[in-house]
């Protein structure tokens, strides 16, 4: 039985219009309660964050503007309650590791099933 | 001329960024350097559009690896490199032991290396995202006058339509331009777009 409180808001960002339907599709068919907020940049994200404050955030790397790990820093820095998840298919170890320094979880692209699975796992894996 | 859809270039942009990313991580690995890249940008030509100034490609020379690939449906792909940068980038791959003399004998080997790295990144995340198989030739590399090869490239292909995927690469503070671009006749970019059509309706 979903609990009451198990409503959670998870924002989306990314700017391939494919990816954000894909995750929000596979985020959907687990929680179809969630609210799902999206955005096409890094500096759309920051806007939303200080708007209505996710739980969750799913952050590709590779966007016009400011890139991911940049607005995942300033996310973290200033709301270090919300779980972030870089999900990019930049796989180079100086992303993951900039990713881990963040504390956020490093899950690379392609968006399928089994990678939003371990995007999920680590929103959900908090104490 | 065909068009392609808001979502038709998004897919094909995503799984080229993916396969791109692909290939960032295998040349970072080699270089030992973090390989910076641009969102990729996707447009289709027709051939007898294609210049050196469309593609604002303004370095006189360039080098150009080129791979054959089929399955479902079938491509000619070739990424091209503005000849100085590709200089660089052999020699980044190379290493600081081997002399500027030296060099100029790997660069045939090392391109074809790099192509093949590259091309087969981005052609794999697409067969794998659009699960389909796709077989691939030897890499082939070519340099000179950058008109001269792309008009050696568009009448070789005898194709019609070109889909040309743009990307900006960086290694360390070097700053390079990659082409690739992917001759396609008009009934393969049909297909194409069928399994990209396939692809979002599966989302």
């Amino acid at each position: 039985m979903p609990h009451r409180n198990s409503i959670k808001t998870l924002l989306i960002v990314d700017d391939s219009r494919v990816s954000r339907m894909m995750i929000r599709a596979f985020v959907l068919a687990k929680y179809p309660q969630w609210i799902i907020i999206e955005a096409a940049s890094g500096n759309e994200a920051l806007e939303i964050v200080g708007r209505d404050t996710p739980n969750y955030c799913t952050m590709d790397i590779n966007m016009p503007g400011l890139i991911g790990t940049e607005a995942a820093a300033q996310i973290l820095a200033k709301y270090p309650g919300i779980r972030v998840a870089i999900f990019s298919s930049n796989i180079q170890e100086a992303h993951r590791t900039r990713a881990a320094t963040l504390g956020a979880r490093f899950v690379a692209k392609p968006v399928t099933e089994k990678t939003v699975a371990q995007a999920l796992e680590f929103f959900e894996s908090q104490a | 001329m065909s068009t392609l859809s808001e979502l038709q270039l998004d897919a094909l942009t995503e799984i080229f960024n993916i396969g791109a990313g692909r290939a960032a991580s295998s040349l970072s690995e080699i270089v030992g350097e973090e390989v910076k890249l641009s969102v990729p940008r996707v447009q289709l030509y027709q051939s007898s559009e294609i210049n050196a100034e469309v593609l604002s490609l303004n370095s006189p020379r360039v080098g150009a690896v080129k791979q054959s690939f089929s399955g479902p449906f079938d491509a000619d792909a070739m990424l091209l490199f503005t000849e100085e940068r590709a200089m660089e980038i052999v020699h980044d791959m190379m290493g600081s032991q081997v002399g500027i003399e030296e060099m100029v004998e790997f660069e045939q080997e090392a391109m074809c290396e790099l192509g093949n790295i590259i091309l087969n990144a981005c052609l794999s995340s697409m067969a794998d995202i659009l699960k389909l198989t796709l077989d691939s030739s030897l890499p082939a590399y070519s340099v000179g006058e950058t008109d001269t090869i792309l008009r050696q490239i568009v009448s070789e292909a005898n194709q019609p339509v070109m889909l040309v995927l743009h990307i900006d690469l960086a290694i360390e503070k070097r700053l390079s331009q990659g082409y690739l671009v992917f001759l396609l006749s008009s009934s393969s970019l049909r297909e194409l777009l069928i399994h990209i059509d396939r692809f979002i309706a599966g989302i």
